[in-house]
Formats: structure tokens, C-alpha cells, sequence
């Protein structure tokens, strides 16, 4: 199950750390980064192992950051879960307790508003190659494809939870649907 | 690691309601919104510390959260490294991350774990594809909402889609792709606003 070994351990940790203080947007704005790395680079899953982690960490409850703690759980057990979630959550904590401390009196500023103008499109763009990643690593059956559409569609435009339309995926799957 | 908040704050927010929680509670309060927040913790982080607890009135939530988006990071961690500075220092923002991550993680392995024994079952295989293309859909459409609230001006639209085609389509590496999106960004949006 695992790729192992302390050299991949502190691996993640550099490459987690390093992404934690760009993500803006959170996790979903780092999956293709995240995909580059462990796909791509180092060879640790395929694409498709990448697209059903991800799935899982979207099923379970929790926030979707999880998704960090079961790539290094699959690539180095428990440790590398462990590492990797406190890589990848450490230094935007870190930065945010200062920057909560230093907005507290900083609230009629300029640059708050400016930074959230200017970073909104980032990340949404950044988003959305996730997206874009995902899609190519998951089926590409017509059927699939379609699922695909439709919980964009569904997230877009509806209150719907998101894990009943992953369930309803499953279902649909399971039966042979898509 | 972090020094202790300044007394200064503490002075200013002297009836915050946060300041009289115990480390007890706000640990509990997190492991709660974690564990609850099937697909996405935000709507239930709003319903305990607004509705349920009163720590932060509706408005102060929208804009903490907004700092939050504002930040790198996942949103709900940060939001807990706030909530927990603000009642128990460096300690508090530590108690507020654990109890929001660790208990969904033990679930989420554990799920993975069933998973890796049941994955050879066609229908295992067949169910988490699906559910996977849906996923993948998911985020699209979280990116289809975050912009149809945002409807960033020209500028904005240039570096949202330099940012999808630089990283998605050409692959480059986010880091440097971020960085210079950013100065970039926040000049352009800094001489528009003055």
C-alpha cells in the first residue's frame, strides 16, 4: 500500500509545507500541483488512484483539506499522514494567527479589500484546474463524463449537500449507470 | 513557537464571549463542526459559533470568514486558528485544529482502509469512479459559483484564466505560477482602487 521510507516522508513535508503558503483558495486550489507532484514527478500513484483518493476524502466527513492527510497516508502509512496534514496546515496557520492579529487593527485598511479583489480570480481560476485535473484522471466514459457534468451543474445551481450528490454518483455506478 | 497574544488585544475585546470559554469546549465545539461537516464544514462552522454558541455575531463571522478565503490555507483551519487565538492564545488556535482534523482524518483512513480491502469487488471499483467523475465535477462547480459571486472586471478575468491555463492545461508549477499571479494581481487592483 505504501511507497515508504523516511526519505519520502520528508519529502511530502518540503512539498507540502512549501504549497500550504500558496493555497490560496484552500486544497482544491492545489490539486493540480499536488497531482504534478505525486503523479507526475515522483510516481507515487496514477492518476486514476489520485481521482478515487480524492473521492474518499470527499466522502468522508471533515473538511475536504483531508485530502492531503490520505495522499500521505498512501504513500507513507500513518506518519505520512501525519506529516503531511501538519505540513500542509502548518505554515498558513501560522501566517494567519499573525495576519487575524495584525487585521484586528488594520480593519478600515485598503488592502484588505484590494488583496481580496486581486486574489479572488487567482484562485478560482487555480480552482478550477483542479477540477480540470481531476476530470482527466477519472473515468472518461460517456457515462462518467456526464456524472462529471451534472454534479457541476448540481453544485453550481442547487443547495444540494455535496455528499448526497457523491452518493447518489456511487449509487448510479454501482448499478452500472455510468 | 508563537509568543502568547498581546495584552493589548486582550484589553480591547474585554467582553468577547470567546474569552470565557473553556479549553474543554472549544475543543468539543471543532471535533463537532468536523465530524458534522459532511460535504463541507462551513455551513455547520457557521450554525456552532453563530447560532449555537454565540461566539461571533453573523456579520463578524462573514468577515472573519473573509479573511479567511483571503488567506492561503484551508478556509476552516483558519477559521479555527482564529476562533481558538482569540480564546486561548496560540494554545487554543492548536486545540481549535486538532479537534476540527484529527477525529474526520481517523474516519477518512479508516474508510480508505475498508476501501483498499474491498477495492479488487467490481462493485467497489465501479461505485468509487463514479464517484470520483462526480467529484471532479464538484469542484468545477465550485468554481462556476465562487465566480458568478465574484464577477471579477477584465483584469481579474485575464489572471483567473492565466491561472487555469498556466497550471491546469501547461502544467507549470503552482508556487511560481502563484507568486507572480499575485504581485501582478494585487498591482493592478491596487492602481484601480486609488
Amino acid at each position: 500500500m505504501t511507497a515508504g521510507g523516511s526519505h519520502v516522508v520528508i519529502e511530502l513535508a518540503v512539498r507540502f509545507a512549501a504549497l500550504s503558503l500558496v493555497a490560496i483558495g484552500g486544497i482544491s486550489a492545489i490539486l493540480p500541483e499536488i497531482h504534478r507532484v505525486v503523479v507526475d514527478v515522483q510516481g507515487w500513484m496514477t492518476s486514476g488512484e489520485f481521482a478515487d483518493l480524492f473521492a474518499l476524502a470527499q466522502l468522508a466527513p471533515g473538511p475536504n483539506a483531508m485530502f492531503v492527510s490520505l495522499v500521505g497516508w498512501k504513500v507513507a502509512g500513518l506518519a505520512g499522514a501525519i506529516v503531511a496534514t501538519a505540513a500542509a496546515c502548518g505554515p498558513s496557520s501560522v501566517l494567519c494567527y499573525w495576519v487575524a492579529r495584525w487585521a484586528e487593527r488594520a480593519r478600515t485598511t485598503r488592502i484588505l479589500p484590494v488583496l481580496r479583489r486581486a486574489l479572488a480570480p487567482i484562485a478560482i481560476g487555480f480552482i478550477l484546474a483542479s477540477g480540470y485535473t481531476l476530470a482527466q484522471g477519472a473515468d472518461r466514459s460517456p457515462g462518467a463524463l456526464a456524472l462529471t457534468a451534472v454534479a457541476a451543474v448540481a453544485l453550481a445551481f442547487t443547495r444540494v449537500n455535496p455528499v448526497w450528490i457523491l452518493v447518489a454518483a456511487a449509487v448510479a455506478g454501482a448499478m452500472g449507470l455510468a | 513557537m508563537i509568543p502568547p497574544p498581546d495584552d493589548a488585544a486582550t484589553a480591547a475585546t474585554g467582553r468577547d464571549p470567546l474569552a470565557g470559554v473553556t479549553p474543554g469546549r472549544l475543543f468539543a465545539s471543532f471535533l463537532k463542526m468536523g465530524l458534522l461537516g459532511f460535504g463541507g464544514v462551513l455551513p455547520w462552522a457557521r450554525r456552532v459559533v453563530v447560532d449555537e454558541r454565540g461566539w461571533l455575531s453573523d456579520r463578524d463571522f462573514a468577515e472573519t470568514m473573509g479573511l479567511c478565503q483571503v488567506l492561503p490555507g484551508p478556509n476552516v483551519v483558519n477559521l479555527a486558528v482564529i476562533i481558538g487565538s482569540r480564546s486561548q492564545g496560540p494554545f487554543g488556535a492548536l486545540l481549535a485544529v486538532t479537534g476540527i482534523l484529527f477525529v474526520p482524518i481517523a474516519v477518512m483512513l479508516a474508510m480508505a482502509i475498508f476501501y483498499a480491502e474491498v477495492a479488487h469487488h467490481p462493485l467497489a471499483r465501479h461505485a468509487i469512479a463514479a464517484a470520483s467523475a462526480a467529484a471532479a465535477g464538484l469542484i468545477i462547480g465550485t468554481a462556476v459559483r465562487l465566480f458568478i459571486k465574484a464577477r471579477p472586471p477584465l483584469r481579474g478575468l485575464l489572471t483567473g484564466t492565466a491561472a487555469f491555463v498556466a497550471v491546469g492545461v501547461l502544467h507549470w508549477p503552482l508556487v511560481w505560477v502563484a507568486l507572480a499571479l499575485m504581485a501582478g494581481g494585487v498591482a493592478a487592483e491596487w492602481r484601480a482602487s486609488t
